[in-house]
């Protein structure tokens, strides 16, 4: 049994998605493992997972981090990205097209606040992206996140979707790579991260790289990323070089490190459904926006 | 940035104030809490010794030095046999290249097994501000590598479960915070800072460390919401909230310059302990070459929290001025004036 069928039998038996094994369920695991599922074929465990978003978002539109706290909503957009695909995968379902445009219009409610910073030397904090909280600034994976959702439902020429898409290349550092979203603070360029680099440039898709800092980004990813990276920051930098067109010949190498580490440890709904869209490199609907699935035989043995 | 407009109060405020279960979770976690809190409260509440120790090292015996400081700071490990104990250390962005920017892994350690040895049942947690691959952080500052070795249990205080409790200190406009369980379920907080200049605060100790233990889930990866709130406001707010706190500070390889992140490394080879996390910081401060008084956080828990006067403040162990060795910081206007003689820039 290869590695992928493992992560997806053990997403698919899991009833309760949270970031830890034995966690409670929680909004964001919840819709990656559906994606994941989703991508992978094995609908008819997808859709307890679609239908249980179904029944978290709000009245709003927004979905909070897990049940019981309905703030902040930034979940929301992983919420719009699981139906959406469902809406493709498990039949034209009018339910999911209802739940993901309520969602889009609250997220396009929703901007980062810029107004009482006066002054600040790294970005340009007037560039809308998204917050994690609602009355705070804008920062990179919140933004890439509401992006991605935007543009994988017909959203991406939106001016809001123009000025995020803007904001991230500002947040991007000279060097290449971004962190959580500062970039030059007191005179000195700040470190990159590999996980909100990966998530920035999968949001960013095939934006064209005016400045060099995408190309460098991609150099950044491409120099730091190997087979003990760990879970979370491996799975989104694959994706984001899986976005530029450079998927990396030893990725799936790197996955299986990755899985067997995650199941040894503590087997999260979370990681293995990111290891799971990871492994699908330019297919991922996530990066290429077709959201047929794309099993494979072995996989299908599971389902 | 500045405290935030009444109309644009912050969701995960907004949140504590119609969210009834997890209103119930928060104040049936803080009441399990708060049933041991008033002996340890008593036990410790007038104690403001700080025990400072030099010529320390990673590879030294630093569970002795943890054990020394307890006793002379008036610890009594009686009242903590049987009792939950949560180690917080610094791990807002951990870099193998930069190690003097997170709490060594061995300080971590040899405090657990101080704790473990009196009888408490340990854990380890932290909530890193600035990533949100806690297993990176972990991976990055060798914590990993050395809580497996050591049987310790970790928990990524970002994404646990919350409950809400009401804001004791009210500096900020926050009504309350969310707290994982792990904080509220502790009878005893450890703070385990490491010592760094600040470079929006002046410097960051026992007291800013704690803003580690709020929960990136629910105010973000930074926790924006309390920068809105007033840095130094809701560093107050947070530890007139907390259960009983004390301290251990990694002063072995400090960092001075542009902290807390980007600074560069200055060996000191001390190691901090006190049961009153104020008198710590002011501690720390002077050491550092600061007048505690006039870093923000410390005026407002000053008399509040614990004392920040040197007369009020014992000492065991060396003496802050035999081991005062100014910090250099960076030319900005907010750390101006800071200092008990002069500014010192990079």
């Amino acid at each position: 049994m290869s590695y992928l069928e493992v992560v997806l039998d053990r997403l698919a038996a899991s009833d309760v998605c949270g970031y830890q094994a034995g966690a409670p369920a929680a909004t964001e695991p919840t819709a990656v493992a559906a994606l994941a599922l989703l991508a992978h074929g094995r609908i008819e465990r997808a859709r307890r997972l679609t239908e249980r978003l179904l029944e978290m978002q709000r009245k709003d539109g927004s979905l909070g981090i897990d049940r019981v706290h309905a703030l902040p909503g930034w979940p929301t957009a992983w919420a719009i990205l699981a139906w959406r695909a469902a809406q493709s995968s498990q039949g034209f379902d009018p339910a999911y097209v209802l739940a993901y445009e309520r969602g889009r219009d609250w997220l396009l409610g929703v901007a980062g606040d810029s107004g009482d910073i006066v002054q600040w030397e790294g970005h340009d904090v007037h560039l809308r992206g998204w917050p994690w909280v609602v009355g705070t600034h804008s920062w990179v994976e919140p933004t890439s996140l509401a992006l991605l959702a935007l543009r994988l439902t017909g959203r991406g020429d939106s001016p809001r979707a123009r000025e995020a898409t803007a904001m991230l290349e500002n947040r991007l550092l000279p060097d290449g790579g971004c962190n959580y979203g500062n970039t030059i603070v007191f005179g000195q360029a700040l470190r990159p991260h590999l996980q909100p680099t990966g998530l920035a440039l999968l949001a960013l898709g095939n934006q064209a790289d005016t400045t060099g800092r995408i190309g460098r980004s991609v150099e950044y990813l491409q120099r730091e990323l190997y087979e003990r990276t760990t879970t979370a920051s491996l799975s989104y930098g694959l994706l984001g070089l899986a976005a530029r067109g450079a998927y990396p010949n030893e990725a799936n190498a790197w996955l299986r490190a990755a899985a067997d580490r995650t199941l040894a440890r503590d087997a999260s709904s979370y990681k293995l459904g990111l290891i799971a869209l990871a492994s699908l490199g330019p297919d991922c609907p996530l990066v290429s926006g077709n959201w047929e699935a794309t099993p494979t035989s072995a996989v299908e043995v599971g389902v | 940035m500045s405290t935030l407009a009444p109309e644009k109060k912050a969701e995960a405020q907004q949140d504590g104030q119609f969210d009834r279960r997890a209103l119930l979770v928060g104040v049936g976690a803080a009441a399990a809490a708060v049933v041991g809190a008033p002996l340890l409260r008593r036990a410790w509440a007038d104690k403001a010794t700080v025990f400072i120790a030099r010529n320390q090292r990673y590879d030294g015996p630093l569970e002795q030095t943890i054990r020394d400081g307890l006793a002379a700071t008036g610890f009594d490990h009686a009242l903590i046999r049987g009792r939950k104990v949560l180690l917080k250390p610094n791990l807002v962005e951990p870099t193998k290249k930069c190690p003097q920017m997170t709490t060594h892994p061995a300080v971590v350690v040899a405090v657990a097994n101080v704790f473990r040895n009196f009888g408490a049942e340990v854990v380890v947690g932290e909530g890193p501000g600035h990533m949100r691959d806690t297993e990176m952080a972990l991976v990055e500052s060798g914590m990993q590598d050395a809580l497996d070795d050591a049987g310790l249990r970790f928990v990524d205080l970002n994404y646990s479960q919350t409950g809400w409790i009401k804001n004791a200190g009210r500096a900020t406009v926050l009504d309350g915070f969310h707290f994982p369980r792990e904080v509220l379920e502790a009878d005893l907080i450890v703070s385990l800072p490491k010592m760094k200049t600040h470079h929006w605060v002046g410097y960051t100790g026992a007291l800013k460390n704690l803003y580690g233990v709020i929960p990136g889930i629910k105010y973000g990866w930074p926790k924006n919401v309390l920068h809105y709130a007033g840095i130094p406001q809701s560093i107050y707010d947070i530890n007139a909230t907390l259960p009983k706190t004390i301290s251990v500070v990694d002063g072995i390889l400090a960092m001075e310059g542009d902290g807390p992140i980007m600074g560069s490394a200055k060996p000191m080879g001390l190691i901090l302990v006190g049961t009153n996390n104020t008198a710590v910081d002011a501690t720390l401060g002077r050491i550092m070459g600061f007048e505690p008084s006039k870093i923000e956080y410390l005026n407002l828990a000053g008399g509040r929290l614990g004392p920040i006067g040197d007369g009020l403040i014992g000492q065991h162990g060396e003496r802050w001025r035999d081991v005062e060795n100014p910090f250099t910081l960076i030319d900005a206007p907010q750390l101006r004036g800071l200092r008990r003689r002069g500014v010192l820039v990079t």
